[in-house]
């Protein structure tokens, strides 16, 4: 089972990003969609359409460079998965005042929890189960660390946070919790 | 010419500058290792402070070329510490609770900042704050005393400069970060018991006034 966490920064630009798989296993979902789906498999865009359609459970297709597409795992379809999350993050961030809101979108087997620093930076996780308060422990201290790497004089919040005192750390916590 | 740096380099010249010995520094642990509340309420003395804001008004002086860019550049630099100390309040004051919340309507907002921000900057909350009777989108907090214009006397030829624009950029930033951009601008208002008192001016966008209108 695996997550993924994007860190944006106030101005949305991407400043860290974590793929974490965890040895818990995998709920099967089973997508209404994707069962339904014809198969595409001659169309340039066969991948990206069965992995956006959820159809992580259809074979695996092969197209001329021999490269493994489909299966929502794709990491364009992550990517594309969390940006589009951010328009729910901006519409409920304005009404909830909480900072982390849980399950903001969900896509196909993905859900996005969000998490909205007091600073507005956001970090926005996509998760597969429904783990509402390890996710909120785990953003806590995301949260906790990014404040001590804000601290730092020689780092403004446009940045990507390259130090790997900081990735070990959000690794450990992700070990943790998730 | 080599003699005259030597005097300012503070590696060199021990009388004005007493650094910590580098051995301590080695052992110092890393920051994502430091407990953020530990230095919750510790002080630091005021005319340390006082010396550091000299030197930072003096530092900048040199590199402008008037009066605005001087403002314009301490509201810079206090725009810098302003979004630290957003995240290290919020943080301190949240960390511990259920459901940490951030604020999003302005008045509490406001009230955070004559409140949490002055105490955490400046250890005592600011004076008061106000609105404005003319225009809507405008907000005032007002220091009867500021802590960083203390030591500092403005000159006659630099009338209007006040040395608070630091503070500023720091309402501007915590504004900023939290939703309701602004423009934000430091007054000299001086009054016959309180020479030097300060008037921070908050003028919303209107973006911010209309959002207000819908939470209401």
């Amino acid at each position: 089972m695996s997550h993924h966490l994007f860190i944006l920064s106030p101005s949305d630009t991407p400043i860290y990003n974590l793929t974490y798989s965890s040895t818990k296993p995998t709920p099967t979902t089973i997508s209404p969609l994707s069962s339904n789906l014809p198969t595409w498999s001659t169309s340039a865009f066969a991948g990206t359409l069965t992995a956006l359609s959820g159809a992580s459970s259809t074979t695996q297709h092969t197209t001329g460079g021999g490269v493994r597409i489909g299966g929502g795992q794709d990491r364009h379809v992550i990517q594309m998965i969390a940006n589009a999350s951010l328009d729910a993050v901006e519409d409920v961030m304005r009404k909830e005042s909480t900072m982390y809101l849980k399950s903001v979108d969900k896509f196909n087997e993905w859900t996005v929890s969000a998490f909205i620093t007091p600073g507005n930076t956001k970090f926005v996780l996509l998760h597969e189960a429904k783990n509402d308060e390890a996710i909120k422990s785990f953003f806590l201290e995301v949260w906790e660390l990014y404040v001590k790497t804000m601290l730092n004089p020689f780092y403004s919040n446009q940045q990507m946070i390259r130090s790997s005192t900081f990735d070990t750390r959000v690794r450990t916590s992700a070990k943790k919790y998730l | 010419m080599n003699s005259s740096l030597d005097h300012l380099s503070p590696t060199t010249s021990s009388a004005r500058f007493s650094l910590p010995s580098k051995s301590t520094s080695a052992s110092r642990p890393n920051i994502y290792e430091r407990n953020l509340n530990k230095s919750r309420l510790s002080e630091v003395s005021a005319p340390s402070f006082s010396f550091l804001f000299s030197e930072i008004v003096q530092y900048t002086q040199k590199r402008v070329s008037g009066i605005n860019d001087l403002e314009r550049r301490l509201n810079t630099l206090g725009y810098r510490v302003g979004s630290r100390v957003l995240e290290i309040t919020a943080y301190r004051a949240e960390f511990s609770s259920k459901a940490p919340k951030r604020e999003i309507r302005l008045l509490p907002a406001l009230m955070a900042i004559h409140t949490q921000v002055w105490r955490a900057v400046y250890g005592k909350p600011a004076d008061a704050i106000e609105k404005s009777v003319e225009n809507v989108d405008e907000y005032m907090i007002i220091d009867n005393d500021p802590l960083i214009e203390r030591h500092i006397s403005v000159p006659r030829d630099f009338a209007g400069l006040s040395c608070s624009s630091f503070s500023a950029g720091i309402v501007e930033a915590v504004l900023d970060g939290l939703g309701f951009p602004a423009r934000v601008t430091a007054h000299h208002t001086p009054t016959s018991t309180y020479p030097t008192r300060t008037t921070i001016l908050i003028k919303l966008e209107k973006s911010v006034l209309d959002r207000e209108d819908i939470l209401k």
